[in-house]
């Protein structure tokens, strides 16, 4: 109920300008794109697609509008359109927000809003944004996004110049009730198992996040910190209802960016670690545990105008796993970006993937998990 | 060593050009605008959406839609091409940070426009008619 409020109030807000200024007046725009990627593995199905047969089922459209009747105030929205796999085919709200900037040392934004933490969280989804088809697994897992992207709540943001020689220190912070939902990849082999969770698991998600852009041009370092409550649901298995409960954990994030001319370099390294446990009737059954640490490291080049091409490293280690290939997951990656023009573009990657602690379902994978797969993926791209 | 002198050489007018570039576009601001001149830090900051201020005023970027003042501009205080500029804006845009700035079509629309809004800035080549607008110095 509270996120329908916060989201009603963002909308009502985004409606007083209009009947008090014209449309010119609103600056409103209009933007948008889509995308199609297709997958081929040499072992694995992944990301619950037939993939060793080569699939296509990875279609996004995204469309968003915005309106900035003062200058100091804008709101927007935007909806998109998935189709990934067995994982999504519908419609949904990624944001919809009305964001006050006082000056450039304090804003604050509310409604359903982006979470700004680690690196790349904020724009993860956004396909046209980077070079890469797919982030690195480890600490962007794109069956798992919806959980992460945003919450209904707010941000207050900002930032600071310390000094000529010290550079400028840019703050996030935010609070909100973010939703696991029940068709998140995170449950996917829950539900293969015949466990579900019809209502998903909600909580309260807080977090803060500094990034210090420092003398150095084109360097900045930066941390964040997501601390996510306690969160209970109710979990089904045919005729039976039980509890479901996942301890508060917080989620430390350390990150790096350097870019200089045609050369970026980025690394990030993350801890998710806590316990749940699953509760039918019975005696209690002990907790199961996590402790999942991951990092990337990164490099792309523009080799020319139109032409860049990367690598990076993105590896996960579940510490509490028993071990063999289920623990962890190793990713090597090249990947190259053609932009024919300003609205479209192309993609082409390869991932070498060691371990099996990725997106593979059982139900596809009726013959048991490879320990290595390759992945090749294709992607075109345009955006307005 | 023949190889490596030739590749200094054209290092050499590689940097000339740059140099050359810049001094053909010239960053312009609405009378408005408090500042009188921008650290080359300070414009790119304005130009990629990291600030809204300068000399303590609020500001809006305006752009060119293209053109070779445009590329000049990119080349010498952004460090990207036009694809890549953009890019990074719809990041902004799509991830609900910004709202893409003005794109006006050539350096008479970017003058008449930076002319009647205060706070705006924008570039234009130095060889076209800048009156009522300010010129701001980049260092």
């Amino acid at each position: 109920m509270k996120r329908f409020l916060i989201l009603g109030a963002a909308i009502v807000l985004m409606s007083i300008p209009v009947s008090a200024q014209s449309l010119e007046d609103l600056n409103i725009q209009i933007h948008g794109y889509a995308t199609q990627g297709f997958f081929y593995t040499t072992n694995n199905n992944i990301f619950t697609t037939d993939s060793s047969n080569g699939s296509p089922a990875w279609t996004e459209a995204v469309v968003n509008v915005g309106a900035q009747p003062i200058p100091k105030l804008r709101v927007g929205i935007q909806a998109r359109y998935e189709l990934f796999g067995n994982y999504s085919n519908a419609i949904t709200l990624d944001w919809a927000a009305a964001d006050y900037k006082a000056n450039d040392k304090f804003g604050v934004r509310f409604g359903k809003v982006k979470v700004p933490s680690g690196l790349l969280n904020e724009t993860q989804d956004i396909d046209p944004s980077y070079m890469w088809s797919l982030l690195p697994q480890s600490i962007y897992p794109i069956a798992s996004r919806n959980g992460q992207l945003s919450t209904y709540g707010g941000v207050v943001y900002g930032v600071f110049a310390l000094s000529p020689k010290l550079g400028k220190l840019e703050y996030r912070g935010w609070s909100g009730e973010d939703i696991l939902a029940s068709n998140d990849g995170y449950w996917l082999a829950y539900t293969e198992s015949g466990l579900v969770l019809p209502n998903g698991v909600s909580g309260i998600t807080t977090g803060g996040a500094l990034h210090w852009r420092t003398p150095l041009s084109g360097l900045m370092i930066g941390a964040s910190t997501n601390h996510k409550d306690k969160q209970t649901a109710f979990i089904t298995s045919g005729a039976y209802t039980g509890k479901y409960a996942l301890s508060e954990f917080n989620v430390p994030d350390f990150f790096a960016r350097y870019e200089k001319n045609k050369l970026m370099v980025a690394v990030e390294a993350q801890r998710i670690a806590g316990s749940y446990s699953i509760q039918f009737a019975g005696p209690v059954s002990p907790p199961g545990r996590y402790d999942v640490r991951s990092y990337y490291a990164m490099a792309t080049y523009k080799l020319t105008e139109k032409f860049t091409a990367g690598a990076y490293d993105s590896q996960t280690y579940d510490r509490s796993a028993p071990l063999g290939p289920a623990r962890y997951s190793k990713d090597w990656v090249v990947s190259g970006r053609i932009d024919f023009n300003q609205f479209l573009y192309a993609k082409a990657e390869q991932h070498f993937i060691e371990g099996t602690d990725e997106d593979y379902d059982a139900d596809l994978n009726p013959g048991g998990l490879k320990p290595n797969t390759k992945l090749t993926i294709l992607k075109l791209g345009v955006s307005f | 060593m023949k190889k490596l002198l030739y590749a200094l050489l054209l290092a050499a007018s590689a940097s000339i050009f740059v140099v050359q570039a810049k001094a053909q576009v010239i960053v312009i601001a609405n009378n408005s605008v408090k500042a009188s001149d921008v650290s080359k830090n300070d414009l790119k900051d304005v130009f990629t959406g990291g600030s809204t201020s300068l000399g303590g005023g609020s500001v809006v970027p305006i752009l060119l839609k293209a053109g070779t003042a445009h590329e000049e501009f990119l080349q010498a205080y952004i460090g990207k091409n036009d694809a890549a500029y953009r890019a990074g804006w719809r990041s902004l845009v799509f991830s609900g940070q910004a709202t893409m700035p003005k794109s006006l079509d050539g350096d008479a629309a970017v003058v008449d426009f930076v002319a009647h809004n205060p706070g705006a800035i924008g570039y234009i080549s130095k060889a076209s008619p800048h009156e009522g607008v300010k010129v701001l110095t980049v260092h």
